[in-house]
């Protein structure tokens, strides 16, 4: 697989996007402020001019054009910016440096310095004309004001190149930080992918959302390899319990079919291959579905319902059997335990657990059945005084094909309970076994009021 | 009875009606959903519709729903594969009357299609029953053997109604325990049993005639010997 490109990774793009982005921004402002500056500097000499204008033009209209002359020579000695001109209605040059052609009255650039003098190679003049026809030219000399606004445009484009360089090196750097960590992930998942169920991706101490979704990443690979597992276990566990009764079934039907017995062998025998056979149809059958439960198809069609009153039906039913095997079933179901759920799929839930305490207890047991409220929170418990389960076990018994001798010599299919389980979850009930000293007790906790939809 | 089966499975089609021509009756078959639902709304008139859930060209459930809707009310018995909690329900929706999971033993299927077929048309339902020396009066819930009051449960008095209604007919465990106790499953817990020992020891108990009768390996049944 190609490695991916520096200059293609998202952060990269992004931190090019943005770069972009305020580059256009640095540059509208660059060009705002330059605009401003220069039509504030072009406006204060604007006025100079003009008011030095109007002085020389009084000068003419008092005293005329030889005294005006002698004005603007004796101005020009002075030290001031201003350079002038003067042309008579004939357009000779009577003084001054200043001859914009052609001489039309308003605001010109005069440009090209005349061989003598400071005069600004550009230079802002008022041209105007006087009464009787002569030109009187006022200008300032452009060099400072030019060289400031040089000098912003000059800032402008400096901070501009340094912004891009460095807002380039750190989008790169960005990129590159980034880039590495998603290699990570991404060669953890290809290991997976690969087969190596053990690979993680590296965690850094870091605490920032590429780290969470590390960690995110790494429990879905830990819940994958967990079902993984337990999936194995499972087929191999439905291989184990399939091959004992198939297997007995075919030699029993081969020895009917032997010589030697008789009618009445063979029909004991084919009666007991079908039961056989019909017990693993039945395991199938539990799996299907407790396969349908946890795909959880059947919420839809949840109703409100009362556990401890569904409990109460279930355990009358048992009543007969417990007083036939000798046992005592306790109800304690005052408490009602509301809830949206599926009445059918609670009655078996119960049933089981009822089914359970009955089956792994012996003669003279007490099954106790009782709803409790703690908490704000309602319980169900089912809880015999039987043998119970090894502390170290007790989270065990809800796995399919779990039970507790290793041998599977009691009867039993080992999917009563993992039915329970997955009916408790598709309800959001929290089941949990305990040790009930002697025994096992089976809690099935509600969800906490107001929590619940 | 005419039983039709509309199944696409020739080997398992061929072994149900064998199994029904043995036991004296008349067994017909479709293979596929279209000629089910033609042969189920034609001219022959039967006693009991049998429908498997998959079937090739027209689906099970739009087969029994085609049925209903071209006003047909045949007695049908859905047949699903899928061990499915949700294909009950929807089979019923669909106008089913009854259902199995295959695979099934075929005495439950028979007792099945032998209470179908025998369905008593919706009407007055009587509120007094008897067979024999029996009586039940489903209105002041007592129950009377030879002029003698028994004392019931109010389910053995439900089990013991449903036996009446269902006189001379096999009862599963199957049947009992859906019909008189609403589950749909079968417990290892042998809850039949024993209510139907205590009910039998309550009804027959001191009689010359035992009117409750265990069939091994098939159920129960409530009928006169004769």
């Amino acid at each position: 697989m190609p490695r991916t490109s520096l200059f293609r990774t998202s952060s990269f793009r992004l931190a090019a996007l943005y770069l972009a982005l305020f580059t256009i921004s640095v540059l509208v402002l660059g060009a705002v402020v330059y605009l401003v500056v220069w039509r504030e500097i072009v406006g204060d000499i604007d006025e100079d001019v003009k008011a030095e204008t109007s002085v020389l033009a009084r000068e003419y209209a008092a005293h005329g054009v030889d005294s005006l002359k002698a004005m603007i020579e004796a101005r020009s000695q002075s030290v001031n910016s201003f350079a002038y001109g003067l042309q008579d209605a004939e357009g000779h040059r009577l003084t001054g440096v200043l001859f914009p052609s052609p001489a039309q009255p308003g605001w010109t650039w005069v440009s090209g310095p005349p061989e003598d003098s400071g005069v600004a190679e550009t230079a802002r003049s008022l041209v105007t004309r006087l009464e009787g026809g002569a030109v009187l030219v006022v200008g300032v000399d452009w060099r400072n004001e030019q060289s400031v606004t040089h000098a912003i445009f000059l800032a402008f484009v400096w901070a501009l190149a340094g912004m891009l360089a460095l807002g380039t090196i750190g989008g790169l750097f960005l990129g590159s930080q980034v880039l590495k960590r998603i290699e990570a992930m991404n060669n953890a998942a290809r290991a997976i992918v690969a087969g190596d169920w053990r690979r993680r991706i590296p965690e850094t101490g870091a605490n920032d959302e590429l780290a969470e979704l590390a960690r995110t990443f790494n429990r879905t690979f830990d819940r994958i390899q967990s079902l993984l597992a337990a999936n194995r276990h499972v087929g191999d566990n439905i291989a184990h319990d399939l091959r004992r009764p198939l297997g007995r079934a075919v030699h029993r039907l081969e020895a009917a079919r032997g010589d030697g017995s008789t009618q009445q062998d063979a029909e004991t025998a084919i009666d007991v291959a079908i039961a056989d056979i019909r017990g693993v149809l039945e395991t199938f059958s539990a799996i299907l579905r407790i396969g349908q439960i946890e795909a959880g198809a059947r919420r839809a069609a949840f109703k409100s319902v009362d556990l401890a009153s569904i409990a109460r039906e279930v355990v009358e039913a048992f009543l007969p059997s417990a007083d036939e095997e000798d046992k005592v079933l306790v109800v304690d179901l005052e408490c009602a335990l509301p809830l949206s759920g599926d009445h059918e799929l609670l009655t078996q839930m119960i049933a089981n657990l009822v089914d359970n305490g009955m089956r792994h207890t012996p003669r003279g047991a007490r099954i106790t059945v009782a709803s409790e409220r703690a908490a704000g929170a309602g319980r169900l418990k089912v809880a015999d005084d039987g043998p119970g389960a090894p502390p170290g076990e007790l989270s065990r018994i809800f796995e399919r094909f779990y039970r507790l001798d290793a041998a599977r010599a009691t009867p039993g299919d080992g999917l009563g309970l993992s039915l329970v389980a997955a009916i408790a979850e598709l309800h959001g009930l929290e089941c949990i076994a305990r040790d009930n000293r002697p025994g096992l007790s089976i809690v099935l906790s509600l969800p906490a009021q107001g929590v619940s939809g | 009875m005419k039983i039709l089966i509309v199944e696409d499975d020739h080997e398992i089609a061929a072994l149900l009606a064998e199994g029904i021509i043995a036991r004296g009756h008349e067994a017909h078959l479709a293979d596929n959903g279209r000629q089910g639902l033609l042969k189920a709304t034609g001219e022959t008139r039967y006693d009991v519709v049998v429908v498997d859930r998959l079937l090739p060209e027209l689906d099970g459930l739009s087969v029994v729903k085609a049925i209903r809707a071209a006003g047909v009310s045949t007695p049908a018995l859905f047949l699903t594969n899928l061990s499915g909690i949700d294909d009950r329900v929807e089979g019923l929706e669909a106008g089913a009357d009854d259902y199995l999971v295959k695979p099934f033993a075929f005495p439950e299927l028979m007792a099945r299609l032998t209470a179908l077929a025998r369905r008593p048309v919706l009407g007055a339902e009587p509120t007094l029953l008897s067979v024999l020396d029996l009586e039940m009066d489903l209105i002041r819930r007592t129950v009377k053997r030879s002029g003698r009051t028994i004392d019931l449960q109010p389910r053995e008095f439900q089990l013991l109604e449903f036996l009446v209604r269902s006189e001379g007919r096999v009862l599963t465990r199957r049947m009992l325990l859906e019909k008189v106790w609403g589950f749909h499953f079968d417990t290892r817990t042998n809850i039949v049993e024993t209510h139907m020992s205590r009910l039998r020891a309550k009804v027959d108990r001191g009689h010359s005639t035992s009117l409750i009768q265990t069939l091994r390996g098939a159920g129960y049944a409530l009928r006169a010997p004769n």
